[in-house]
């Protein structure tokens, strides 16, 4: 090193570091509003989330949060589909849709003088969407039409062949877009039963942060949102997997014109915020989660194996798994799994060094600001944590806490998590070549593409 | 290099007061060439450095194509002080995180960190500009690696399959005829003292330019800039690239065949220089065509007469005559010509039509909301300065955008719609779908 570093202040490493303040009200209908002001920018965040997410699609409806979510900016009673579009884009503001296993959320950024009218644009699509016939059947056709397509990408079908395999019929079993056998029975009843059941004000949260005044939120909220009934009161129960259903076991799901493997592999994991949560997600930055981490480190940096090799923890409200995800090519795709395999084990049964505890601590804490970045990202990050009932303090401390995880602590997290059952694998490929190359590492059965989605 | 647009000179557009008040930039340029942008930002404790070297796969030849982007792995392979695998285990234990990309154009070096790392990373990424090792292990470790890479993005992807024949018909001469991770049999071929001649020529400091943004006050960070990068050597100037590509005489075809359940469709045309004033134009455009719900492609041929699945024009700023490219999703049972006519239709009612006043409008609104929504993050800033200064000549290009998509007329909207989407300027590429070489294992 030249000459000695002058130490700078230390802000990131200082515990209790601060949201802007927030400010919260609820509507006379019952819809809970956070507001969040914050400059510079004069733009704004509205983010809407309920608890109508994939995993409360019905038993043969599997897509249907989803697909209503596409059919909700499709017409209301007072707007058609082109003025709902015309009134958002022409500002420069932009209304998303996003469906996960827990969330349904509606997200619309917006310059900041045109708050008032988003709101109210959100308010109708909430309040008073028709579904229309004809918006449905063509919505359903390109449903259809992009799942067929989705069956070409070979990363896509993994991941979908994984949850098929880890969760079973488990409401986290299938992807929040469904199945075309599902998607091709949905009728308009299905999506006005959708609506009145799990749209509603009582467990939503509207996020709203950026260049506003809490005041002027809470005033056009309550008119933008005046009436608004319906949905559930409590939250729906989802229960814990007893255990990876196809545990121990290879699925592969035959490309035979792929030259490259895709492969997943899942075992247990973590409801979001369990007690655990810190020691596994640090440990899980010293197994696969950086760059320097021991399976880039000896797949990619050492091997050339692959391009990308990571790991990490899906956490939901109930329930959660983790995941192994990498590729190779089909030539090595044992190789890959055996080294991968080895490496897990070798973490679950010696634990981490202090150093590399060390290591994985200051650089999840050192990022972790850039999580509350921009408008948009600490609209999701307060979001998360009211829907899943932790507080705010889960933001505020979430570099304190990283930081206070024990070496034995994280050890006993690599213990618990890192396949101390055999975990499910998933291989999307060329299944001639692969079959006899993969036998060691469980009964492999091979499937087709269509069986995967 | 540091001449504003042609445009921003004769119609002298106004600066934007928003970005003019979120890009207060210092500039320096050391005495061995290198550029450096400072843009403090106190609003969270974190730093974003970018580093911008000039250099991609234009500056590539056949038979060492895909070296810029090879290279752009080698630079974490270790240097004099910071050996092999150093560079991200110091950054990362100091609280940051690297990236890296390679465009046909540039080659850009990305870290994100907490601000008391700062000096930490100036150490690390001026190490590796003054003395970079490359070792033949690492060569050929690193090179696997990116093979598997090109395997993923392109011989196992039916766009990037599509998009690499899409480049060999638009470009006969040009070096943006390759793809930028380079042809396979290349990437294996490439050599040590190829890279090593690599270096000499294009990681020189008066080929770079350095952009800070965030949590520091800017004479401390200067003074460590300069403490750091100021003893590097400059390089000789690297030679000009030359574009030799012929004019297009008449449209080209190409059909690719591949296992795939539906037809898909790619339509380019040659378009202008980043800094033709006429690529703002396609930039409107491309908004007004595809960017939204209710752009007018997604409206007519997805919503309206139902032809496609998704529907997308990709118009990016080179230093080169780049393409703008059409991509289409189809269904299973699309007519590909069909759709080809419908999407050909659509783009002669914009050559005799333009656009609406309102889809005008509409497009000017959203190009400038993406604009600030980019600059929302430090890294977002800094790597729009880095792209301003590199494609339009100066980052102070990007404060007179708003204004000068604000000026574009409808009739300026018909006039360049009728010279680039010209017949005679058209590339397209069907894929074929194939059943697949053998019948499926599944029991």
């Amino acid at each position: 090193m030249a000459q000695k570093a002058r130490p700078r202040r230390t802000r990131a490493a200082t515990p209790g570091w601060k949201l802007p303040p927030l400010h919260e009200a609820r509507t006379s209908t019952g819809l809970k509003v956070l507001v969040c002001p914050r400059g510079p920018l004069p733009l704004v965040t509205l983010r809407l989330v309920l608890q109508a997410g994939s995993a409360h699609d019905p038993a043969g409806k599997e897509g249907l949060a989803e697909f209503a979510a596409r059919l909700l900016r499709r017409g209301t009673s007072r707007m058609g589909a082109r003025e709902i579009d015309d009134a958002v884009e022409f500002v420069g503001a932009s209304l998303s849709m996003g469906v996960t296993e827990e969330l349904f959320v509606v997200n619309i950024t917006t310059p900041a003088e045109h708050l008032g009218a988003m709101l109210e644009v959100m308010g109708q699509l909430l309040r008073d969407p028709v579904f229309p016939e004809d918006e449905l059947t063509s919505a359903r056709t390109r449903a259809l039409a992009q799942l067929a397509n989705d069956l070409d990408d070979p990363a896509l079908l993994a991941d979908r062949a994984l949850t098929r395999a880890y969760w079973g019929a488990h409401p986290y079993g299938h992807d929040p877009s469904g199945r075309a056998a599902t998607v091709a029975t949905f009728s308009r009843e299905d999506l006005r039963r959708f609506h009145r059941e799990r749209l509603g004000p009582h467990l939503a949260l509207l996020v709203v942060v950026g260049a506003v005044e809490p005041r002027e939120v809470f005033h056009a909220a309550e008119r933008a949102f005046e009436g608004w009934t319906g949905g559930p009161e409590m939250p729906s129960q989802v229960p814990v997997l007893p255990g990876p259903v196809l545990a121990g076991r290879v699925v592969v799901v035959d490309k035979p014109d792929q030259t490259q493997s895709q492969v997943r592999l899942a075992g247990r994991g973590f409801a979001f915020g369990a007690p655990d949560h810190f020691p596994a997600v640090v440990m899980n930055v010293a197994l696969g989660g950086g760059f320097t981490s021991r399976l880039v480190n000896e797949i990619r940096v050492n091997r050339g194996l692959t391009y990308g090799i990571g790991s990490y923890f899906e956490a939901h409200r109930a329930d959660g798994a983790l995941h192994v995800t990498t590729f190779t090519k089909t030539e090595t795709t044992a190789k890959l799994l055996k080294l991968t395999l080895g490496e897990l084990k070798k973490m679950r049964q010696k634990g981490l060094a202090a150093a590399e505890l060390k290591h994985a601590q200051t650089y999840l804490a050192g990022l972790y600001p850039l999580r509350t970045e921009t408008n948009d990202s600490v609209a999701a990050s307060l979001a998360e944590v009211k829907v899943y009932g932790l507080g705010t303090d889960w933001i505020e401390r979430y570099q304190e806490r990283v930081r206070a995880v024990t070496l034995a602590q994280a050890n006993a997290a690599a213990a618990r998590y890192l396949f101390a059952e055999p975990p499910v694998v998933v291989v999307v490929g060329n299944a001639e070549a692969l079959r006899e190359q993969l036998e060691p590492f469980g009964e492999v059965s091979v499937v087709a593409a269509t069986e995967a989605e | 290099m540091s001449k504003a647009p042609a445009s921003a000179r004769s119609r002298a557009p106004a600066v934007d007061p928003v970005l003019a008040s979120l890009l207060k930039v210092q500039e320096a340029t050391l005495p061995n060439g290198l550029k450096v942008r400072l843009l403090p930002n106190r609003q969270t404790p974190l730093v974003s450095l970018y580093l911008f070297y000039r250099v991609g796969s234009r500056n590539e030849r056949p038979g060492i194509t895909g070296i810029s982007h090879l290279f752009e792995h080698m630079m974490f392979n270790g240097a004099k002080r910071y050996g092999p695998k150093e560079f991200d285990r110091v950054l990362e234990s100091r609280g940051g995180r690297s990236n890296a990309y390679t465009s046909t154009d540039l080659t850009v070096y990305h870290e994100d960190f907490a601000s008391d790392a700062l000096e930490t990373v100036l150490d690390l990424e001026s190490d590796r500009m003054r003395s970079l090792r490359i070792s033949d292990e690492t060569l050929a470790s690193e090179r696997e690696v990116v093979k598997e890479e090109r395997r993923a993005r392109v011989d196992n992807d039916i766009a990037g399959l599509m998009d690499e024949e899409l480049g060999t018909l638009v470009y006969r001469a040009h070096p943006y005829r390759w793809p930028v991770i380079g042809w396979m049999a290349d990437i294996e071929a490439i050599s040590r003292p190829d890279c090593e001649q690599y270096f000499r020529t294009y990681y020189a400091p008066n080929n770079a330019s350095l952009y800070l943004v965030g949590d520091f006050d800017p004479r401390e960070a200067l003074a460590l800039v300069r403490k750091y990068f100021g003893a590097i050597k400059p390089g000789p100037e690297p030679l000009p690239v030359i574009d030799p590509e012929p004019s297009q005489k008449g449209e080209r075809r190409a059909r690719v065949h591949h296992p795939a359940q539906a037809p898909s469709l790619m339509v380019g045309y040659r378009g202008p220089p980043a800094r033709d004033p006429e690529t703002l134009v396609l930039d409107v455009i491309q908004y007004a065509l595809t960017v939204g719900e209710g752009s007018r492609l997604t409206r007519e041929l997805v919503y309206g007469r139902e032809l496609a699945v998704h529907a997308m024009m990709d118009w990016t700023w080179r230093i080169d005559p780049g393409t703008a490219i059409f991509f289409l999703e189809l269904k299973p049972d699309s007519r590909p010509e069909q759709v080809e006519q419908a999407l050909l239709a659509e783009l002669d009612r914009v050559i005799a039509d333009g656009l609406s006043e309102q889809e005008l409008q509409k497009a000017k609104n959203n190009l400038r909301a993406h604009l600030l929504r980019e600059l929302s993050t430090n890294a977002g800033r800094a790597h729009a300065l880095g792209q301003y200064e590199a494609l339009f000549g100066s980052w102070r290009a990007g404060l007179t955008l708003p204004a000068a998509y604000a000026a574009i007329t409808n009739a300026r909207v018909k006039e360049v719609a009728a010279r680039y989407f010209a017949p005679e300027r058209r590339s397209v590429v069907t894929l074929v779908p194939e059943l697949p070489s053998r019948p499926g294992l599944a029991a």
